[in-house]
């Protein structure tokens, strides 16, 4: 479970705030979206709860813990982490990267080199033509993929994913949303993904928060919002934006 | 030259070569490994520790703009020492530059984005920078390297000026003889070394980089990329096995063990005539006695001589009585030669434990020189002359001179002279820049060959400034206890070489380009001493 209370997040010493006021929780095994549009504070709040950014005031608890009393490296290993800028280790085959977290935690390669061969499977870039390649010996999707498997090499219990399929065309980003549901079902992870891709949002999310410059519109499930949209923030990118693609 | 003649000249001294070769790669060598091992953790503690950065980095800089000369003469005097040691801290302290400032450069320009996903999945901080920051540095670092090697061997060139050997011997002992074949003979393999050098370390760091796809097995491009990864070893290597496989090397220590460490270390400083009593005197002691003489020739000028005799670095060189009067023991000019003579022996012995022995005869004193034709032209005989006309003329001098009290300050100071422009030159360059009208006075020697040969007019020293410069072999005092037959040998030499003589044995060398150690061996043997 991951709970976020009363959050605020300023960069410039209180002039202004990238994330306001933010109350939300992600229950166990459960997908919550973050939907907004560029520069509402999203990126903020995912690299809040693993700590790479910390917040000006507010608790965050992962599994029922402050993420203050972690020790900030043990609550990363446990947080699968796909970077919206992909984030791969270039000097590093796509096998390496995929292993980097295992071989931080320690396993035996054996068991690195299994977990390493199921991953690469799973995201549809077998080990035999990939593993030894370089990642800018990739296409931006494929790369894409590899940075999921990486943030699920370890079997995370939290997965935070920051536009994981934010550069690709429509073809290849329907299948990759494909995937991520078969995976959802499959794998049982309290995910917090984030996109500013309304249909996205509603194909992937059981609930949807909706950000807007700092501030928390709306949270609930897709038939909450569009049936009682809480805000007029709301009602306008459901009604302006995408009229009829919806239903 | 022609190509037969080339070739001979360069497989005479092949063995020479090598051993230069070797020296050379050797400095080289350990003083980039040595500011590796400094460079690259400094690069990284600055990296880390912000305020260090400005202080420590400006330190660097500041070693970097210190002329290559001044800072092994200062070395030289700090350690006490001359040869390899002050060498190896001169080139690595230029080397640190390069490598520190890549590897700053290198670190701090991995992408954030990267570290923020190294520190994301959960790297320790250590981890982050072994794993991720430096491994992706390298490739700066690396050519923070190369740099360093590239410079550090033109750099070596200059470790001969204090007797660490290098390539650098043959251009010091071609300057020092006006001798153009041996200045190319250490210029061109170190150039060529420069290359070899910066291609291998390059080659080595595109062997490093990691394997690619199209580097396939069995592939050329992968069998290249092993042997460049090999390439800067197998150099190493090879240099090593020069270095320690010197000619003579074996069998000298072999000599070295069996005569119970018997060597004479034998200096000069970095003209010819120095170089010419340098071999008389080791070739009679070689004849004449059972010691093994070490030839430590070309060491720059009177002051790394001193020095070197002084710290027991060398045993014995010659020296002329109005240098050790006015340039070492900062006495003012004694005119009389006796007196002269008289004083420095008994000031050496109290002062540095050093004996001067019989003088060899000639007076090499300092002679303005001007050209025959303008002399004839002027009517200058004497210094005097001059006097009228030097805010019109040009002088070259030896950087020596124009500091010597008994140089350049002391003629403005006893005729009034002053020139209107004054250049220094290195000695073998003076008489070339007087010939050829760049200069129109020099402070040429008394006994030098070319003042004859190429048509100069040494003027008249008419107010008897120019103090006698009578050269005698000067030792050390410990070295004449242990072997006091040295000195009975080196008396030989007392009054057999006047000025005329000396003026012909210098133009064998400078103008016939003789071999000195040929051209010694048959004076001596015709003057029936050896
Ligand atoms: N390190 C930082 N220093 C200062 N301001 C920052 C920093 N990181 C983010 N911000 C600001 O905080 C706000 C929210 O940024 P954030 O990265 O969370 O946006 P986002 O919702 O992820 O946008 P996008 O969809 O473009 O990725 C922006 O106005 C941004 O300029
Ligand atoms: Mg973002």
């Amino acid at each position: 479970m991951i709970k976020l209370t009363h959050i605020f997040k300023s960069f410039d010493g209180g002039r202004s705030y990238a994330v306001k006021d933010l109350s939300l929780s992600v229950g166990k095994g459960e997908t919550l979206v973050l939907l907004g549009s560029s520069g509402c504070g999203k990126t903020t709040t995912l690299k809040m709860i693993n700590r790479l950014i910390e917040p000006t005031q507010g608790i965050i608890e992962v599994g029922g813990k402050d993420v203050m009393d972690y020790d900030p490296v043990d609550l990363r290993r446990q947080i699968g982490y796909v970077f919206q800028g992909i984030g791969l280790f270039p000097h590093m085959t796509i096998e390496q990267n995929v292993e980097i977290v295992p071989r931080l935690l320690g396993w035996s390669i054996r068991s690195r080199q299994e977990r390493m061969r199921e991953l690469l499977d799973l995201v549809g870039l077998p080990a035999e033509s990939f593993a030894q390649r370089f990642p800018d010996e990739l296409s931006g999707g494929q790369q894409q993929r590899v940075g999921v498997a990486r943030a699920l090499a370890a079997n995370p219990t939290y997965l935070l994913m920051d536009e994981p399929f934010g550069a690709l065309d429509a073809l290849t980003r329907e299948a990759l949303q494909q995937e991520l549901l078969n995976l959802k079902k499959q794998l049982k992870k309290t995910i917090v993904f984030v996109t500013h891709d309304l249909h996205e949002a509603l194909l992937i999310g059981d609930r949807i928060a909706i950000l807007h410059e700092g501030n928390l519109e709306q949270i609930g499930t897709k038939k909450d919002i569009l049936d009682t949209p809480a805000t007029q923030f709301v009602q306008d990118l459901f009604t302006i934006k995408r009229p009829g693609t919806l239903t | 030259m022609s190509l037969d003649a080339v070739v001979t000249y360069v497989v005479e001294r092949l063995p020479e070569l090598w051993l230069r070769t070797g020296e050379h790669l050797m400095l080289t060598g350990c003083s980039t490994l040595a500011a590796m091992f400094i460079g690259i953790p400094l690069g990284i503690l600055i990296f880390r520790t912000t305020w260090l950065r400005g202080p420590l980095m400006g330190v660097i800089g500041i070693l970097q703009t210190i002329p290559s000369l001044a800072m092994l003469v200062f070395l030289l005097a700090l350690l006490k020492k001359i040869g390899v040691l002050p060498a190896l801290i001169a080139l690595t302290l230029y080397a640190l530059l390069p490598i520190a400032r890549n590897t700053l450069t290198g670190l701090e320009e991995v992408s954030s984005e990267v570290m923020e996903a190294a520190q994301g999945i959960g790297m320790k901080e250590y981890q982050q920078l072994m794993m991720v920051r430096i491994p992706l540095a390298a490739p700066v670092i690396v050519a923070g390297i190369r740099t360093a090697a590239v410079v550090g061997v033109g750099i070596a060139t200059l470790s001969a000026f204090i007797g660490a050997g290098g390539l650098g011997q043959f251009i010091n002992r071609g300057l020092a003889l006006a001798n153009t074949n041996l200045i190319l003979l250490g210029a061109i393999p170190a150039a060529l070394l420069a290359v070899v050098v910066d291609f291998s370390i390059g080659a080595f760091e595109w062997g490093l980089r990691p394997e690619r796809k199209k580097d396939k097995k069995g592939s050329l491009r992968r069998l290249m990329r092993r042997l460049a990864f090999v390439l800067p070893v197998a150099i190493v290597l090879i240099s090593m096995l020069t270095y320690f496989t010197k000619p003579g090397w074996i069998s000298k220590t072999a000599a070295q063990l069996k005569s119970g460490n018997k060597v004479v270390r034998i200096g000069t400083k970095n003209f010819t005539e120095q170089i010419i009593l340098g071999e008389m005197m080791a070739q009679l002691i070689e004849t004449k006695t059972d010691l093994i003489v070490e030839r430590r020739f070309n060491l720059g000028g009177t002051m790394i001589c001193h020095g070197a005799l002084v710290n027991g670095e060398i045993d014995l060189y010659a020296e002329y009585t109005g240098t050790g009067l006015t340039a070492i023991l900062k006495h003012p000019v004694i005119p009389d030669p006796e007196e002269a003579l008289n004083h420095v022996t008994r000031a050496y012995h109290e002062r540095f434990d050093a004996q001067w022995l019989k003088p060899f005869g000639f007076n090499n004193t300092y002679a303005l020189t001007v050209r025959e034709a303008d002399a004839k032209k002027n009517q200058w005989n004497r210094i005097s002359d001059l006097v009228n006309m030097a805010m019109e003329m040009r002088a070259g001098f030896t950087a020596e001179f124009a500091e010597r009290p008994d140089g350049y300050p002391g003629l403005r100071r006893i005729y009034g002279l002053r020139f209107g422009e004054v250049r220094d030159f290195d000695p073998a360059l003076m008489y070339e820049a007087v010939v050829k009208g760049e200069v129109d006075v020099v402070c040429a020697f008394a006994t030098d060959g070319r003042i004859a040969a190429y048509h100069l007019v040494p003027l008249k020293d008419d107010l008897n400034f120019f103090p006698p410069y009578h050269a005698a072999p000067v030792i050390r005092e410990n070295i004449l206890k242990t072997h006091p037959k040295l000195g009975d040998v080196l008396s030989l030499f007392g009054g057999l070489i006047d000025n005329a003589t000396m003026q012909r044995l210098n133009f064998e060398v400078d103008g016939k380009k003789r071999k000195t150690a040929e051209m010694v061996e048959e004076f001596l043997k015709a003057k029936g001493i050896l």
